[in-house]
């Protein structure tokens, strides 16, 4: 039976009323979208920039994460090309990061240093210009915050120094590089003023060109290989070095910052249950507002079914609509939020806190039609068990 | 066609037990008009709402086109009231989120009538009781005697054996209530059967029969000169 | 004039009978997981590869709660700088000196001065590193308020529509009030009051809701990052805001609400119209 709708036109009825639910159903939902999103987002976007690059594993000095201490592996070249003879491993590479120094004009700015191998780099993408070939050791790739702190561009050459002496006033080394190519450090936060060079270069810069020391190794697994059986035989080779996975990295991110995802959870709770509280109440007055219409209509012959069904849909169609509105301002906070979140000093700037996927949004509007049809189930019930001859009998006085 | 026996029937009120009905009995054969009239607190609603099924006595029995209706289950009961009885009250129940025709088009929607036959019935029944060019207005949009008219439509949609009214005209004003004796009138000529509580002696004064109740009980009936 | 050293060092509990000569201070955090006392013995150098010192655990102490490092679990130990020097192989080598003015001096012409004449470092007044280091929890702070913001706009809505709700399920009350003659002033007045008075005892019962989630949130988040730290603090302020927010809205709902109502014919609010 279509039932005509009625139990969906009733909305129309108050339109006020109808017009403040659908406003709170609107802020919990966007309020709950925003935090399914909140809730996976520091996941998929630590795993997409992890592996924005293709490369699955990460070697860092036991106990550290990348780039997180100044501790460094020593044996760099040696351990990158014993990982390379692993069948399972299609490409490995060094990264060293330090601080060194650029020469602008006559002063001496601070930059941030990384020692790479261009033949099996994962930190960058090149911008402009050209990538450094692989042992050109007279090239330079910047950044475009450094790019502009030196007033260099692909083509200019540009002097870097590195352990300076105080006592000396003077830089114990110093080079001058020929910029190849501006390039995006996949790890930089925003306007952070890198410069990389070829790995023994950087070293030089720093001081860890003797013991050859890189601050993490990068490994690319090769097709039909599993992750997780190279990432074993690589622990076992190397048992001073911590040897984690992307899927490692991201549990220790989420723990880093297991405080957000808690709180999307609480405050996603909280909404779905202003959502049903909403619906729930609206609907239990809207219901014995109408006792009497509803036991005439049960008098004519109308089942329980179809009352129940109506005023179901009545609340689905509330749910519905405020989830649609919910989902567009949703989107905005989230916007919103992110910007919020993404300036936290060190993070890199391709991070996002509030990722949209089909899946969470999906997800977020299951969850919220389930909660808000079933907020409509006491109400329908209220409304079905209504004793006819004694409703009409009211109502009559 | 409608067999009521030795109905009776009691209610708690204000810890008080009342006794709405206290051994009535009744019956309306095929085509007749009747009318159940007394003082309030007679029990005429209260006798209207157990025949119809959408109450149960305390003792007694009904019968409903050979059917005892305490054997059926409420699901059988609701089907009982959709396709063999009609009922009209007196403050017209009608959906105000609905057109005219969508509320005479609820019960056949109901029943499982497909949606252009139950249109063109909803159609033609509006246009019985006088309101075919009222159909697309809301229930809101019409007048007290239109509302009653398009109730009693609704009332008609799944051809019920009998019709019952509960103080039809309670809510109208004198002229308009006679629009609604008029279609009763009309609709008995017809071939429907009626059985009508009311208040209005112009209505009584219709009927082929008429039973009078006091204190629960069938005090008496008279048949029309 | 002060010097420290910070590096990453690695530690293990050492099993040979110790000489010892460097005394080292460990936190209560790094006793409990590697079940050192005092009195024990570790090595400890700058790669997990290479221990080569010992040290004698002199002292377990307790961190001072640090906001900024709740999650991220590191654990610390203190040694004198010319111990951990040696450990480093570092000799002579500082990250940082702190420096101390004197009376008059501000710190930032102090600033001013050493940056003019130093090279290859750079100092900074204290209360820029402070602002600096406190950036963290100024984003988390901004985020908390714009989370509060939605949370008010979220509540208002409800507390209007609630209040609406409410005040229509009044209106047969209101229709025989207006039938024996009561004016619609007095109706008025008397819903708005009804409303005023949900709105505080539910604002009322609210902060008694919040001082009791307040309470298990630092329980839970004190004893999950093992620290003293305080995680929601419920001031008379907030309290003080969140009762008048509710009464605001509460009245301003309930008056709508009552507006409407007594504008309704009585025959119409008793549904007979």
């Amino acid at each position: 039976m279509t039932g005509l709708g009625w139990g969906v036109k009733s909305l129309g009825r108050h339109p006020l009323r109808t017009a403040l639910s659908l406003a709170g159903i609107a802020v919990a939902s966007a309020m709950l979208l925003d935090m399914v999103m909140l809730s996976g987002g520091i996941e998929k976007s630590f795993s997409d920039l992890l592996l924005a690059r293709g490369y699955q594993i990460r070697l860092t000095p036991k106990g550290t994460l990348p780039f997180d201490t100044e501790a460094s592996i020593g044996g760099a070249s040696h351990a990158v090309r014993t990982i390379r003879a692993d069948s399972g491993v299609e490409a490995a590479g060094a990264v060293l990061g330090t601080s060194i120094y650029g020469r602008a004009h006559d002063s001496l700015v601070t930059l941030f240093g990384y020692g790479i191998q261009p033949e099996a780099q994962g930190i960058y993408q090149v911008t402009a210009g050209a990538d450094l070939a692989p042992g050109d050791t007279l090239g330079v790739l910047l950044s475009e915050t450094a790019a502009q702190l030196l007033g260099a561009a692909p083509g200019d050459t540009v002097t870097l120094v590195g352990r300076l002496d105080p006592q000396m006033a003077d830089a114990a080394v110093g080079r001058r590089l020929a910029v190849r190519g501006e390039v995006r450090w996949i790890y930089d936060y925003r306007g952070q003023p890198s410069v990389g060079t070829v790995l023994p270069v950087m070293q030089r810069l720093g001081r860890d060109a003797a013991e050859d020391r890189a601050s993490l190794l990068l490994v690319k697994v090769a097709d039909g290989a599993a992750v997780e059986d190279v990432a074993a035989r690589l622990r076992e080779r190397f048992p001073h070095l911590e040897v984690s996975s992307v899927a490692d990295l991201v549990v220790q991110a989420k723990r880093r910052l297991v405080y957000f995802t808690q709180l999307s959870y609480v405050l996603g709770g909280m909404s779905l249950i202003v959502a049903v509280l909403l619906v729930g109440t609206l609907l239990t007055i809207t219901v014995n507002e109408r006792l009497g219409e509803i036991a005439t209509l049960r008098a004519i012959g109308v089942s329980r079914g179809t009352i129940v069904r109506q005023v179901f849909a009545e609340g689905t169609a509330l749910t519905v609509l405020g989830a649609g509105f919910g989902i567009v301002l949703g989107l905005a906070t989230a916007e919103y939020l992110d910007a919020i979140l993404t300036s936290f000093p060190g993070l890199p700037a391709s991070f996002s806190f509030f990722v949209p996927r089909a899946d969470t949004l999906g997800l977020a509007a299951l969850v919220l039609l389930v909660t808000g049809s079933l907020a409509g189930l006491y109400p329908a019930w209220l409304a079905s068990r209504a004793p006819i001859a004694a409703t009409l009998r009211a109502e009559a006085t | 066609m409608l067999v009521a026996r030795d109905l009776r029937k009691d209610y708690p009120m204000n810890g008080e037990t009342v006794h709405a009905l206290r051994g009535a009995s009744l019956t309306v054969e095929p085509g007749e008009y009747v009318a159940l009239v007394g003082p309030s607190g007679s029990g005429k609603s209260t006798l209207l709402q157990i025949v119809g099924g959408i109450d149960t006595p305390t003792a007694g029995t009904v019968e409903i086109l050979g059917t005892r209706l305490e054997t059926l289950s409420d699901r059988e009961l609701t089907r009982l009231r959709l396709t063999r009885l009609g009922f009209v009250f007196q403050r017209f129940h009608l959906l105000p989120v609905l057109t005219a025709r969508e509320n005479v088009e609820l019960p056949m929607a109901e029943a499982g009538v497909k949606g252009a036959d139950r249109r063109a019935r909803a159609r033609r029944l509006l246009d019985y009781v006088g309101l075919g060019h009222r159909e697309g207005h809301r229930a809101t949009q019409l007048s007290g005697g239109e509302m009653q008219r398009v109730a009693i439509a609704r009332a008609l949609a799944n051809r019920p054996a009998v019709l019952l009214a509960d103080e039809p005209t309670g809510e109208l004003d004198a002229a308009t209530g006679q629009e609604i004796l008029d279609l009763f009138r009309r609709l008995n000529t017809d071939g429907t059967t009626l059985l009508v509580v009311t208040h209005d002696e112009r209505l009584a004064a219709q009927a082929g029969r008429t039973v009078h109740m006091l204190d629960g009980r069938i005090v008496s009936e008279a048949a029309a000169p | 004039m002060i010097s420290a050293l910070c590096l990453t060092l690695a530690l293990v509990q050492a099993t040979e009978p110790p000489h010892p000569s460097t005394g080292i201070a460990i936190e209560r955090a790094v006793a409990e997981q590697l079940d050192l006392g005092v009195g024990d013995t570790v090595r400890l150098g700058a790669a997990p590869e290479s221990l080569p010192h010992l040290a004698v655990v002199s002292a377990i102490y307790e961190p001072r709660p640090d906001p900024a490092e709740v999650s991220r679990r590191s654990l610390r130990v203190r040694l004198h700088l010319p111990d951990l020097a040696a450990v480093l192989g570092a000799p002579d080598r500082v990250d940082r000196f702190g420096v101390g003015l004197l009376p008059g001096v501000t710190p930032d012409s102090a600033a001013a001065v050493l940056n003019r004449s130093a090279f290859g470092f750079r100092a900074h007044p204290s209360a820029t590193i402070a602002s600096e280091s406190s950036q963290t929890f100024k984003v988390v702070s901004r985020f908390h308020r714009a989370i509060a913001v939605i949370t008010i706009v979220a509540s208002a809505v409800f507390l209007l529509c609630i209040m609406l709700l409410k005040v229509e399920e009044r209106r047969l009350d209101a229709a025989v009030m207006r039938f024996v003659g009561v004016r619609r002033r007095t109706i008025f007045g008397a819903l708005v009051l009804e409303a005023a008075l949900i709105a505080v005892l539910g604002s009322a019962l609210g902060a008694g809701l919040a001082f009791l989630a307040g309470a298990a949130t630092n329980a839970y988040y004190r004893e999950f990052f093992d620290t003293e730290l305080i995680f929601s603090l419920i001031t008379p302020r907030i309290v003080l805001f969140s009762v008048c927010l509710s009464l605001l809205l509460g009245v301003a709902a309930g008056a709508l609400a009552a507006w409407r109502l007594v504008r309704t014919r009585p025959m119409a609010l008793w549904g007979r119209a």
